[in-house]
């Protein structure tokens, strides 16, 4: 078994808005070796986000490669990238994270439909799951109804919903007061635990200290940890 | 979690954006529907008459128009415009039965009725008229009436009693079998009696004719047309210009129908193109967590055709009720006075109803094509930075 489970070769990315070229990154070579728990940091702007983005197949670099358990995903075909994101990848965002329309048993549910699991297992798998984060009595509640550590709780059960091997967090903390944070950390470590690859991009320096490794961006380019 | 279900969640989000968008299409269909119906119902029944009038030809007044050529099936009161001495010439030419018509009016009760002077004879011999109570006139002038069962039935008359026409009183000799047309709806009164009743002299409104051989009807108009002035029409062409004028109609019709309709689809496109937009954000979230573009695709385009397939449903309901209950109003025009049993909403059948389902389906999916396309159309990290 190959023990590097996210590599990426000479990654580069440009955004081109109008007339207006934003290189967002210019050259990562990164390799993340599988079970670790990683930090991205770095000033705001620098291509964290987008870094992120592209190790998940959420989006396509301008040049470069991208491999996943040392399969390459850059020319993969966008259903095949989508099945990927199904199965193996589980994302975490900022804010708005889950579906508003649906409960928090629904939104866990609705990720299984996407990899193709039964209707009878997702019920009881996403119950056990919430049960897991303390959430087994808001298995009903919409989104709004739930605290943003209670919704955030929500989506990383989602993201884990079809037992992926990579966790990828962008900024999960970044709303939340610290109570609601530790909630979360508490989560993230016992998956860490568990022998999840989590990679988390993050302002915050208490998850920083955490990681066991930090990769430090900043104009486009890995500066430190790779 | 499945599909259907996540798309009628989604649908039902905003709840009155769906119930106006979802009432747009129900009345485009049910309007669609009614005039359907109605039409259909009319050209039905414009057939029905036609070939009840058992004739093959007739003769009217020169310079008569289609719509006054028309009248002949629907019973309207006509012009006198043919002198009895016609009817005679006419009927001389070999080969033929020639019957003549005086169609008049008259009240009963506040109601409208139609009288029509016959030669009893001729007319009984034409339609094979056979009684159901009473009995026939017994000469060719008798001051009397024969009634239709429909007449019969809607003001409860029975042979003996007597009936007002024109301010007179004439006893009620028989009652015709029923036919299932118009004759049951009018009032028979021998020719001679009712010319001089309503004072149009020797006149007749027109002449109903049968030939003996179907095939040589263009000799016998020549013939016809020699014999005396006056106008010829066969049964072919009388058809013809009622269903060109009821085509007209329901052409009309259908066009206000299609309007409604087209509304409705560009109530369900506005519907759908708010609907992407506002979601952007989810759609992100969805392709983040595994949703491959033709399922997003879908996702909206089943959600723009459930509004079909329900406005379909209600439509085709509200549409049936609703013609339901107008075509007695609707029937009530210059074409169909006379034809009261005929229910417009009886030609309302299996084919217009499933039709109109499969077409409101039809053009809510063409509606949602374009949002769908949009919404499919979004690459995640687009959708993911949406604020
Ligand atoms: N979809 C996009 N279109 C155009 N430019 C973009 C897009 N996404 C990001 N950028 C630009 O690319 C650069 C890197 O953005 P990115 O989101 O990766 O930064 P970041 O490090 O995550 O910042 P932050 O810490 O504020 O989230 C920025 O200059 C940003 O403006
Ligand atoms: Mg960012």
């Amino acid at each position: 078994m190959n023990d590097t489970i996210i590599r990426t070769e000479n990654l580069h990315k440009t955004y081109t808005t109008g007339k207006v070229k934003t290189h967002a990154l210019r050259g990562v070579d990164l390799e993340i070796p599988r079970g670790s728990f990683s930090c991205i940091v770095g000033p705001s702007g620098h291509g964290k986000s987008t870094l992120m983005h592209l190790v998940g197949g959420l989006d396509r670099p301008t040049a470069g490669r991208v491999f996943i358990g040392g399969e390459e995903i850059t020319g993969l075909s966008g259903r095949r990238l989508a099945a990927l994101r199904a199965r193996r990848i589980g994302f975490v965002f900022q804010f708005f994270n889950l579906l508003p329309g649906l409960s928090a048993e629904e939104n866990v549910a609705t990720a299984m439909m996407f990899a193709g699991v039964p209707e009878k297992v997702q019920r009881d798998r996403s119950r056990e799951l919430l049960a897991l984060v303390g959430l087994s009595d808001k298995l009903r509640a919409k989104p709004s109804e739930l605290s943003g550590g209670q919704q955030q709780r929500v989506a990383i059960v989602r993201a884990l919903a079809n037992d992926p091997d990579i966790l990828l967090m962008d900024e999960p903390t970044g709303n939340l007061d610290s109570e609601s944070e530790s909630e979360v950390l508490a989560a993230v470590a016992k998956l860490h635990g568990e022998g999840k690859t989590v990679v988390i991009v993050t302002h915050n320096g208490e998850i920083a200290r955490r990681a066991e490794r930090v990769i430090r961006v900043k104009d486009g380019i890995i500066v430190e940890g790779y | 979690m499945n599909i259907p279900k996540l798309v009628v969640k989604n649908l039902t989000r905003r709840k009155g954006r769906f119930v106006f968008t979802l009432l747009g299409i129900t009345i485009g269909i049910a309007s669609f529907v009614t005039l359907l119906s109605l039409g259909g119902g009319l050209k039905k029944e414009i057939r029905k008459q036609a070939a009840e009038l058992g004739a093959n030809l007739v003769v009217t007044p020169k310079g008569w128009c289609a719509y006054e050529q028309v009248s002949v099936l629907t019973g309207e009161q006509l012009p006198e415009g043919i002198p009895f001495s016609v009817v005679g010439k006419i009927a001389a030419i070999k080969g033929l039965t020639a019957v003549p018509y005086l169609t008049e009016r008259t009240a009963y009760k506040n109601n409208p009725v139609s009288v029509i002077g016959i030669l009893p004879e001729e007319m009984k011999r034409f339609k094979n008229w056979e009684m159901e109570q009473g009995k026939y006139f017994a000469t060719q002038d008798e001051k009397a009436l024969v009634i239709g069962s429909g007449i019969a039935g809607q003001f409860e008359l029975k042979p003996g009693d007597e009936l007002t026409v024109k301010g007179e009183r004439f006893p009620i000799r028989g009652i015709l079998k029923e036919t299932g047309g118009k004759d049951d709806i009018a009032v028979y009164m021998p020719l001679s009696v009712t010319q001089k009743l309503y004072e149009v002299g020797s006149n007749v409104s027109f002449i109903a004719i049968k030939v003996d051989d179907i095939a040589r009807i263009d000799a016998y108009i020549l013939k016809i047309q020699e014999a005396a002035n006056v106008a010829v029409v066969s049964d072919k062409q009388l058809l013809k210009s009622v269903l060109a004028i009821v085509g007209t109609v329901s052409m009309t019709l259908q066009l206000i129908a299609a309007v409604a309709i087209l509304a409705a689809a560009f109530g369900i496109i506005n519907t759908m193109m708010t609907a992407v937009s506002e979601r952007k954000r989810e759609i992100g979230i969805l392709q983040a967590i595994g949703a491959p573009r033709g399922t997003i695709f879908s996702l909206f385009l089943l959600e723009s055709g459930f509004y079909g397939l329900l406005g379909g449903i209600f439509g085709v309901v509200g549409g049936l009720l609703f013609s339901l209950f107008a075509s007695p109003y609707i029937s009530q025009n210059e074409f169909t006075t006379l034809i009261k049993g005929g229910d417009a909403a009886g030609a309302l059948d299996l084919r217009i109803i499933f039709g109109s389902m499969l077409f409101s389906v039809a053009v809510s999916l063409v509606s949602g094509l374009y949002p769908a396309w949009k919404a499919a159309r979004m690459t995640p990290v687009e959708a993911i930075s949406y604020e």
